[in-house]
């Protein structure tokens, strides 16, 4: 079967949602920018997030009985409000690291090592 | 069942008197110390010290509602419809959570350089964090797991962080923020691919339907997808336990945060992944648990659930028993070129972190063995450990902020000769060392004796063997701190480096390290307290 011909299924979904957690963990392996790395966990969690919300739902499951329901759109209600606190909390720590080193260049965290 | 009904039985299972809220006391008391806090210090502004004892005052009321009314209770009981669940083992560990808590706001006080304005945000955030790991210790739900190892990572990033001003410690913030969130997203997706193909995000439901699974046979692809999704799963529970090879994060933290701080995350936090990854490891291992719903496996008894899940039961164990002798071989070797007391005490959590992984791959390796007795020894060890590294670790570091504070350094050739000035600090902080290699008579070897035993009753010779060249090897660089304070000469330039006992601090020190002797002797009644916690884990 082809998957760009066949309806949008579970499967396509998941595929997405593959995609952009694969991009997010490139972005947080690549990128020496702490701004790049937290916009790479962002990828990673809303790849998960995708997943939880298709499983969850009932349009794209033809089994029922295994479908997570209701607790997937939850969890994924939850994930955008702990990423935000995270992200907040990241920012103004990178924020703080900007005044103490005038860079936010992950690389030059380097004083701290052995 | 209509909606009225369904809407009444909820807050039957709330309000009733043994229902969810009772069981729920002591968070909700951490919750409102919080809030409290906040509003004194809004309310009395020129009450400098008001954020200590508002704190104080609501730590001893939660202690007091988590202490267990009767002396344990038998049968698990699963709160907020079962997405927590409240058992001995959740008692006893928040009640160990809760004690450490309330010495380490006592710690912070005493030993007091920082100053007042900040403690009011430095409490909020030391309490939210033990928010999160009540949740952890007492998880039942995929979601509570994520929201609790977040609410207790988030507000440690900041803790790391809070002397603005240091760029070290700016720095461990940073890295601590950037690894942690990175580990807790690969975490979640894990978690995703879990629930999709598990198709519940209860852990009892997960595992019924995994014994399922394997009854019917489970396709390479549902495999590959599972043994992934708990790969990453773990990921997240690693980072938390510092273990190899997530632990980059550990000593670097260490170093750049205060020594007050590090205590934090070296005990309470350890403690909390600790029993998260019992609850994981053994709720995916062990079916019979609260919630279990048998109506999805009419046909399957319990002996037959435990031995259907054999080859989990094996994956779990090996993965965990290959960890931690990683990382108590890694922790250990490192720790031998460190200079700064606080990096060494760092690798030294991770060597720790390690020996206390090792009672949980032999608990789920010895799942089903003779009535589950063995498995159960092996978690009293366990929580008999955590028990005593609280003193221990705790102890290290608090002697490590006084001598910061006298000597304003925290490097190990700085303490040199330290004996002559502060003989009775030094006692301490040799006591607490030699607890920590595991030497008798002191707490540290007992505790070490109870995870050996287990291994040996699960026949992992290799790890055993491991750990025990392992407490070989941690003796050296243990000693050498100690080497260092007694024998090497004392530096012309030092004039103010007296630490009597008597003072507050000393004080302080002395009753921290009592335990760690007393409980040497009084083992015997500890290890039974902790069976016991151990025993609703397994209960039928």
């Amino acid at each position: 079967m082809n998957p760009l011909v066949a309806p949008i299924g579970l499967s396509h979904y998941l595929v997405v949602g593959s995609i952009l957690f694969v991009c997010g963990v490139l972005c947080m392996a690549t990128k020496r920018n702490v701004l790049g790395v937290l916009m790479g966990i962002e990828l990673v969690l809303n790849g998960a997030n995708l997943n939880f919300i298709a499983f969850g739902s009932p349009m794209l499951r033809a089994d029922q009985s295994n479908s997570i329901g209701l607790d997937g759109q939850m969890i994924a209600l939850f994930v955008i409000v702990l990423a935000a606190a995270e992200a907040a909390v990241a920012l103004a720590i990178a924020l703080n690291y900007y005044h103490t080193h005038a860079t936010v260049d992950v690389d030059q965290a380097n004083e701290l090592k052995g | 069942m209509n909606f009225d009904a369904l809407v009444q039985s909820v807050i039957d299972d709330t309000l009733s008197p043994g229902g969810s809220l009772a069981a729920f006391r002591p968070e909700l008391t951490i919750c409102a110390t919080i809030v409290a806090m906040l509003v004194v210090k809004m309310a009395v502004p020129r009450w400098r010290n008001s954020a200590f004892f508002v704190a104080l005052l609501g730590l001893f009321v939660a202690m007091y509602l988590a202490l267990p009314r009767q002396w344990f209770v038998d049968v698990p009981q699963g709160i907020f419809t079962a997405t927590l669940i409240n058992d001995s083992f959740t008692i006893i560990l928040r009640v160990l959570l809760l004690l450490f808590s309330t010495l380490f706001v006592m710690f912070t006080q005493v030993v007091g350089n920082s100053d007042g304005d900040e403690m009011t945000e430095f409490y909020t955030l030391i309490l939210g964090a033990l928010l999160g790991m009540c949740l952890m210790i007492s998880a039942n739900h995929i979601l509570i797991v994520l929201l609790g190892m977040e609410m207790a990572s988030v507000p440690c990033y900041v803790l790391a962080g809070m002397q603005r001003h240091r760029a070290k410690s700016s720095e461990a913030a940073l890295k601590y923020a950037v690894f942690g969130a990175g580990t807790a997203g690969i975490m979640l997706y894990g978690m995703s691919l879990l629930v999709g193909v598990l198709g519940s995000a209860q852990l009892p439901a997960m595992t019924t339907q995994l014994l399922n699974m394997i009854q019917q046979g489970v396709s390479t692809q549902q495999a590959t997808v599972l043994i992934l999704g708990g790969l990453m799963l773990m990921v997240g529970v690693a980072f938390k336990l510092s273990a190899v090879p997530f632990h980059f994060w550990a000593p670097d933290v260490f170093e750049g945060a205060t020594a007050e701080v590090a205590a934090f995350l070296s005990v309470a936090s350890k403690a909390a992944a600790l029993g998260l990854l019992v609850r994981l490891a053994l709720g995916f291992s062990y079916p019979v648990n609260v919630g279990f719903p048998t109506e999805l496996v009419p046909h399957i008894k319990p002996d037959d659930a435990v031995v259907a899940l054999q080859p989990v039961q094996q994956f779990i164990s090996a993965m965990i028993a290959l960890m931690a002798a990683v990382t108590c071989t890694f922790g250990n070797l490192a720790a031998y070129g460190q200079n700064n007391m606080k990096r060494l005490l760092a690798y030294s959590t991770i060597a720790h972190a390690g020996y206390m992984m090792m009672p949980v791959a032999a608990a789920v390796a010895l799942v089903g063995v003779d009535g589950n007795a063995p498995a159960r020894d092996a978690i009293g060890a366990l929580v008999v450990y955590i028990a005593i590294y609280l003193f221990m670790n705790l102890a290290a570091f608090a002697i490590v902020a006084v001598l910061r504070n006298v000597l304003g350094s925290e490097e190990i050739p700085d303490y040199a000769g330290l004996v002559r000035r502060s003989p009775g600090l030094t006692v301490c902080m040799a006591i607490v060392l030699f607890s920590l290699v595991g030497l008798p008579p002191l707490a540290g070897f007992s505790a070490k004796l109870a995870i050996f035993s287990a291994l040996v009753q699960a026949k992992l010779w290799w790890l055993f063997l491991l750990a025990g060249l392992n407490t070989v090897l941690s003796l050296f660089y243990y000693l050498r701190v100690v080497r260092v304070m007694v024998l090497s000469p004392e530096p012309l330039y030092r004039d103010t480096a007296e630490v009597p006992l008597t003072s507050a601090v000393g004080l302080y020190c002395t009753v921290l390290t009592a335990p760690v002797v007393l409980l040497f002797f009084m083992f015997g009644p500890l290890l039974k307290w902790a069976n016991e916690a151990a025993h609703s884990l397994f209960f039928r």
